[in-house]
């Protein structure tokens, strides 16, 4: 048994160094074309993860996620160009920002079940949006956005403005939330969360105060957001209304969904499904939203938890083969 | 199984022979397209796309450049999106056999692609992008062939009180983002002549849109006495308040903004009131009076069978000729030479827009806009 156990570990342990070591060789040999597509990729695992804890762990349903982002990114983007403070510094700023207003937004909403729940954050996801167009105090720069964003800078010569920098800058931020989301999956929180998710009023019951795990939540997931949007920005160096729209908000629902929710290697496929997906078959753009729906019905026919679905305290989840299958027997 | 796998290798070894074949010919200039082929404005990128085949097939059929080379377009999708367009212009400049693009449909999608393009020196001319502010970061590659957000204000000051004989001008806006823009624009636009003394800005205020009494700001206005007033607004409240100061006897001549006067207008207003008042408007391809223009336009139609119904993909078609041209001028593919040579050397070259020259930063000089009139039928007509 013991062994059997460790040779276990030992197999998945050089299977995580092998990805790792792909991942740090990748972009030494491929154009920065296919660098900046991992790049997205890697700015789409980070929401991804966001996403997750809110909807995954918590079973919150969320369509309004791309309004945090937003707010991340917009937080980002005005500090710098206004004020002109450093990328780096408003990474925990941005942060910050966007699990303020999650927290301010959320507080009176956290009560709502399931669908409810979901129409007022694609309510609150579009309000950001059209906050954002209508140009609120001349800060926003209305449809056009906010332009002439810095590159991140450790100080003097170390600038990060290559697409290559840009790689390991978001996907070193991707590990250590990985690395931080699992232990938060494992700790008295983490099962808090999977608790309310299961069942709500025998997590009450239970004594878990329901409403501040859900608001903890939405602000852990709204920052990790924000996160990512003060990347993005200082990416593309401008930022606008147009990427945060609803559609964005049902990419990331649909990474956690594909992926499996509250699994986090589920969530990295996912994320790779939505971001490489429509780079691969541009040429065939469109057609991409029929095979896209085609993929999702067929996942929910055939793999409702997901890709790689999360083994234990994960949603549970028959297929309809197995219940088929169950009713042959 | 196994023919098929032999098969399959000699498909792909030639698959990946057939690019080398061709260069084996006289190799095409190739130059970049990037646009919204897909998302919100998929038909803006389709046009683009289309004009910017038939500009190339004009060129080729005249026998190319460089002495025979052929000019090729090379499409990328940014489906209107700035992450998206950042990708596509990332794939353009690793491309090395791209010599400059044509990109792309949007300001906030042009911003962070033209980034890029100017960090790979790499010329990119812009063809529907209008915010001001893009020329405006001193960038060596980026040119746009369209106007400005300011260029409609600019052009009215150019010409609107030179051809009424005008002093007295009176500005209305309605307080709307574009309205209200304009205004400005058009009142930056004409500070030289004020303070020179040529004209004088007699009225510069603004209307409630939606109400449906103008008569308070109309009278008013009657009491300057303008010689000519311009309304910045849309068509709804223009078409009352030409009613309603042609009731209480302002007779000074009309011009509205690019949004005051469509087929609606005339009918609100009648074409007795509607006929003689004027706008200033971005040209309709159909309206061009250039030769290019209507070589152009009769090839796009022979093709596609029918011109494109958007002002904006004729200008993509005149990013790629100037592109070319300046290709053949120069002799040159390096981005550097092509730069230069557009920003001093290009003055007046016939396009399909009109002549096509640019100014230190890039912004197209000369500006596209035309003073529209409505006639007797109440068609809204280029005015002679």
């Amino acid at each position: 048994m013991e062994r059997e156990k460790t040779g276990f570990f030992g197999s998945q342990q050089s299977l995580l160094f092998a990805i790792v070591g792909i991942f740090i060789i990748y972009p030494f040999f491929v154009s920065n074309y296919y660098i900046d597509v991992a790049f997205f990729f890697g700015i789409y695992a980070l929401l991804g993860l966001s996403l997750n804890i809110v909807l995954g762990e918590v079973g919150l349903f969320d369509l309004g996620h791309a309004g945090f982002y937003a707010i991340g990114a917009y937080t980002t983007a005005i500090l710098n160009t206004k004020l002109g403070i450093p990328i780096l510094v408003l990474l925990p700023v941005s942060a910050i920002a966007a699990g303020i207003f999650a927290y301010i937004v959320c507080s009176p909403i956290i009560h709502l079940r399931g669908d409810y729940l979901c129409i007022v954050t694609i309510g609150m996801g579009e309000i950001v949006r059209l906050a954002l167009i209508n140009n609120p105090f001349d800060l926003t720069g209305g449809p056009n956005g906010v332009y002439g964003i810095d590159f991140p800078s450790f100080g003097g010569p170390f600038v990060i403005d290559s697409s290559i920098e840009y790689y390991f800058l978001i996907w070193i931020i991707v590990v250590l939330s990985i690395i931080g989301l699992i232990r938060l999956q494992n700790s008295r929180i983490g099962r808090a969360w999977n608790c309310i998710r299961e069942d709500e009023v025998a997590a009450g019951s239970s004594g878990i105060d329901v409403k501040s795990y859900k608001l903890l939540a939405f602000v852990i997931g709204a920052a990790l957001a924000g996160v990512a949007g003060n990347i993005y920005a200082s990416k593309l160096m401008a930022v606008s209304p147009e990427s945060f729209s609803f559609w964005e908000s049902c990419m990331l629902f649909c990474i956690v969904l594909i992926g499996g929710m509250g699994s986090i290697p589920g969530i990295l496929i996912g994320a790779a499904f939505i971001s490489l997906f429509p780079e691969i078959f541009r040429p065939f753009a469109m057609y991409r939203m029929l095979v896209f729906g085609l993929v999702m019905i067929l996942m929910m026919m055939f793999r409702p938890g997901g890709v790689w679905p999360r083994k234990r305290g994960g949603p549970e989840f028959v297929s309809l083969l197995s219940r088929m299958r169950k009713k042959d027997v | 199984m196994k023919i098929m796998k032999h098969l399959l290798i000699v498909g792909i070894i030639l698959c990946v022979l057939m690019p080398f074949n061709a260069t084996a010919a006289e190799k095409p200039v190739v130059i970049g397209l990037q646009g919204p082929i897909t998302g919100p404005w998929a038909y803006e990128g389709e046009m683009a796309k289309q004009s910017c085949e038939i500009a190339a097939q004009l060129i080729n059929e005249k026998g190319g450049i460089l002495g025979g080379r052929m000019v090729e377009v090379r499409v990328v999708d940014d489906a209107g999106e700035p992450k998206t367009g950042a990708l596509a212009a990332t794939k353009l400049v690793g491309q090395k056999d791209v010599v400059a693009s044509v990109s792309t449909y949007g300001s906030s999608i042009c911003e962070p692609a033209s980034n890029i393009y100017e960090k790979f020196k790499k010329v990119n001319i812009g063809y529907g992008v209008t915010a001001v502010r893009l020329t405006q970061r001193d960038f060596k590659y980026f040119f746009r062939t369209c106007g400005r957000d300011d260029s409609q204000g600019k052009f009215f000051a150019d010409s609107v009180p030179q051809k009424f004989g005008a002093k007295k001008i009176a500005i209305m806006h309605d307080n709307t983002a574009f309205g209200k823009g304009l205004a400005e624009d058009t009142k930056g636009a004409l500070k030289p002549m004020l303070d020179a003394g040529t004209v004088e800005l007699i009225y510069f205020d603004a209307i409630t849109p939606g109400e449906k009494d103008f008569h308070v700001p109309l009278t008013q206005l009657r009491e300057k006495k303008p010689d000519v007033w311009y309304f910045t607004g849309y068509y709804a409240e223009a078409a009352l308040l030409v009613t309603q100061a042609r009731e209480i006897g302002v007779t000074c001549p009309f011009v509205g903004g690019n949004a005051a006067i469509n087929n609606e207008f005339v009918k609100i207003a009648g074409i007795d009131l509607a006929k003689g008042c004027y706008m200033t408007n971005e040209p309709l391809p159909a309206d061009l009076p250039y030769k290019e223009a209507k070589e152009f336009l009769k090839a796009y139609k022979d093709k596609f069978g029918e011109i494109p119904s958007s002002p904006w993909p004729i200008y993509a078609a005149d990013a790629l000729n100037i592109i070319a041209y300046a290709i053949d001028k120069t002799g040159s593919v390096d981005s550097d030479v092509l730069a230069e040579y557009l920003r001093n050397d290009v003055n007046g070259v016939p396009g399909i827009t009109g002549p096509i020259g640019f100014t230190a930063q890039g912004d197209r000089e000369g500006v596209p806009f035309y003073l529209y009139v409505v006639d007797e039928n109440g068609n809204i007509v280029i005015s002679k």
